[in-house]
């Protein structure tokens, strides 16, 4: 591996990598076939094949200790390029190191030092209590008895498992069970931790039970955590940077709060006013507008409320506020910043000439 | 910095933590199998009784026949119960042996290949089937039954049920692991048990021509039970030691098929969870 182990620079902060991953690209060859019984046996007797691009010449570093979010819409390559950073697939390109070791010839001695979350498959046995699939992991750790004991102990407390700990997973609830899949994925005391999709299906209760958890372990323990999530919430709450992938490239590779401030060229004005107005000012959006009844002191009378945009790039925010008030009585006016979920999805249906200029920022 | 569990000073070699392994799926797996204790002993029961309705029909056959070949009813008994023990020894072992195709189309190699031990011995060996234990305990009751006890040759028989069960199981299991190359290969996986087992349960001397040439390399069933039956009945120590050469053979083959076939495992997304 031709990696040089050398300490990073990012903001003037010195770093050491711990996940380096260059030129990783990931190639599947499909087998296609016309509709129908025709297609079926001309597929048989003359297979047609088709290379995807799972994920295309992708290239990353992760720090020592933080917590980091990958994301994409689904079928973008996040899964491919996990499984491929755990050793489970073999790249067709490119070069990885994870914790200094290659994870498709190392993947043995790698497993020992990382741990693996993945919402939608289990690593607990169904049909038997978690204390009984701890047990059995210890095994496949290798960890030694009383080392196991005083973990068990560390993170059944930790993660409040105590009296889950004795009933079969089968009926264990989906937040009890994720519980339960992240103390087990711990037992080893991994360096690294990959969490894909671990809030997936939870109550937001639980959610946020998950995440503070997960930040706990960050903490105490200083665990690398390479997260996945659909969910927002997730990206705010727990993680500094982010890097998004889109057909299998790397679209935008930078801080949660640099992702806020570069992309937030939208305000969001929420406006009520006394009497029903005509909002219009060039160049903004209206979202939303409605009109309604409501009881004066001096009897019925209509209200007006409105939600719009400032693409504050092209609109001067202080001038459309002034025009805003200008209309007539406001009731009550707010200005919010866009929702990072908007963000995201703007980045993830951008057009490839927008994702060209985000990657180069 | 958190600190690995391992790798730690007195850590044990490869071959006695994969053999521990082994030890702890076989406790864990008798205790899952207990989870449901009526199954378990139904499962268990129920395959031994299946299996001795064909006691009856071999009787019937040499009520009427003296011999096929070199093959008395008390040959036919002692090919059937090595069968059938291999058979037994093969699964309560390697329970997942006829899971692996599924296993592999359906992507659920990745929680294998996220663990620190060798994918091919953990994915076998992680599961067992409950109705084998009726398998192995009826083929070793057939053979005190046909042949009686003598510590001697029940240890011998012992021994080529281990080394039979490893050489069926690895067949099964290369008939399995075709679908990293051929993708879905479901029937051929079934086909290749089918013969297996098919093959193993007749006298020797109703095979010939390229059938017998095929239970000697594709279909082993010759090492499997027909060379046993010889040895036991005319012992050498170095034909044993070659028949047990050529079973470990076959298995060092499927080892190398499957790590072969493993570059080309391609995952998957579905939801699944350990059963």
């Amino acid at each position: 591996m031709a990696f040089e182990k050398r300490p990073g620079d990012r903001n003037g902060e010195i770093f050491m990598p711990i996940i380096e991953v260059a030129g990783l690209t990931k190639q599947f060859r499909t087998k296609v076939k016309e509709t129908g019984l025709k297609g079926s046996f001309r597929s048989l007797i003359m297979p047609e094949y088709l290379t995807v691009k799972a994920v295309e010449n992708i290239g990353f570093q992760v720090e020592q200790g933080e917590i980091l979010a990958f994301m994409g819409p689904n079928g973008a390559g996040k899964s491919t390029t996990i499984k491929m950073l755990t050793g489970i697939l073999y790249p067709t390109a490119g070069k990885i190191q994870v914790l200094g070791l290659n994870p498709t010839r190392n993947r043995r001695q790698l497993a020992f030092r990382i741990g693996t979350v993945f919402g939608q498959k289990s690593q607990l046995w169904f049909h038997l209590p978690p204390q009984d699939s701890f047990r059995l992991l210890a095994g496949i750790y290798e960890i030694p008895d009383r080392e196991f004991r005083m973990r068990v102990d560390y993170l059944v407390d930790l993660f409040d498992i105590w009296d889950l700990m004795r009933i079969p997973v089968r009926k264990l609830s989906l937040g009890q069970r994720v519980r339960c899949e992240i103390a087990a994925s711990l037992l080893h005391k991994p360096e690294v931790i990959f969490l894909d999709e671990p809030t997936i299906g939870l109550d937001i209760v639980v959610k946020q039970k998950i995440r503070d958890l997960i930040l706990l372990m960050n903490r105490e323990e200083r665990t690398t955590i390479f997260l996945t999530s659909h969910d927002v919430g997730d990206i705010e709450q727990l993680c500094r940077r982010a890097i998004i992938i889109n057909h299998g490239a790397v679209v935008l590779n930078e801080s949660v709060k640099n992702l806020k401030y570069n992309y937030l060229n939208y305000k969001i004005i929420a406006v009520k006013y006394s009497r029903p107005v005509s909002i219009q000012i060039p160049g903004i959006v209206k979202l939303k507008e409605k009109e309604y009844e409501t009881a004066a002191i001096s009897g019925e009378s209509m209200e007006y409320a409105a939600k719009i945009a400032v693409d504050t790039k092209k609109q001067n925010l202080q001038h459309v506020v002034n025009q805003l008030m200008g209309l007539g009585e406001v009731l009550d006016i707010t200005i919010s910043d866009q929702p990072l979920e908007e963000i995201i999805t703007a980045i993830y249906t951008a057009a490839p000439e927008m994702n060209a200029n985000v990657t180069e920022s | 910095m958190s600190t690995a569990v391992n790798p730690n000073p007195k850590k044990p070699s490869v071959i006695v933590s994969h053999l521990r392994l082994l030890a702890a799926y076989f406790r864990f797996n008798l205790a899952a199998a207990m989870e449901y204790r009526g199954s378990f002993l139904l499962q268990v029961f129920g395959m031994a009784l299946n299996n001795s309705a064909f006691i009856i029909f071999w009787a019937i056959v040499y009520s009427r026949i003296n011999h096929i070949g070199e093959y008395g009813f008390r040959e036919v008994m002692f090919i059937w119960a090595l069968a059938s023990a291999a058979f037994g020894f093969a699964h309560i072992i390697f329970g997942n042996i006829r899971q692996v195709s599924r296993i592999i189309m359906q992507g659920e190699l990745d929680a294998y290949l996220l663990q620190p031990k060798d994918v091919c011995l953990n994915v076998l060996c992680s599961r067992t089937e409950v109705s084998a234990w009726g398998d192995l305990a009826y083929g070793l009751i057939l053979f005190m039954a046909v042949w009686g006890f003598a510590p001697g040759e029940f240890l011998l028989f012992c021994t080529f049920t281990v080394f039979s069960g490893l050489l069926m199981g690895c067949i099964m299991f290369s008939g399995e692991i075709l679908t990293f190359f051929l993708g879905n290969t479901t029937v051929i996986s079934r086909l290749v048990t089918e013969f297996v087992i098919s093959f193993t349960l007749y006298p020797e001397s109703v095979f010939r021509g390229t059938v017998k040439w095929l239970i000697y390399s594709l279909i082993p069933a010759g090492f499997i039970v027909f060379v046993p039956l010889k040895i036991f009945k005319l012992f050498s120590w170095q034909a044993l030691g070659l028949l047990i050469l050529i079973d470990l053979g076959y298995v060092f083959g499927s080892y190398l098929l499957f790590r072969l076939g493993l570059r080309r495992y391609e995952s998957g997304n579905l939801i699944v969870g350990k059963l």
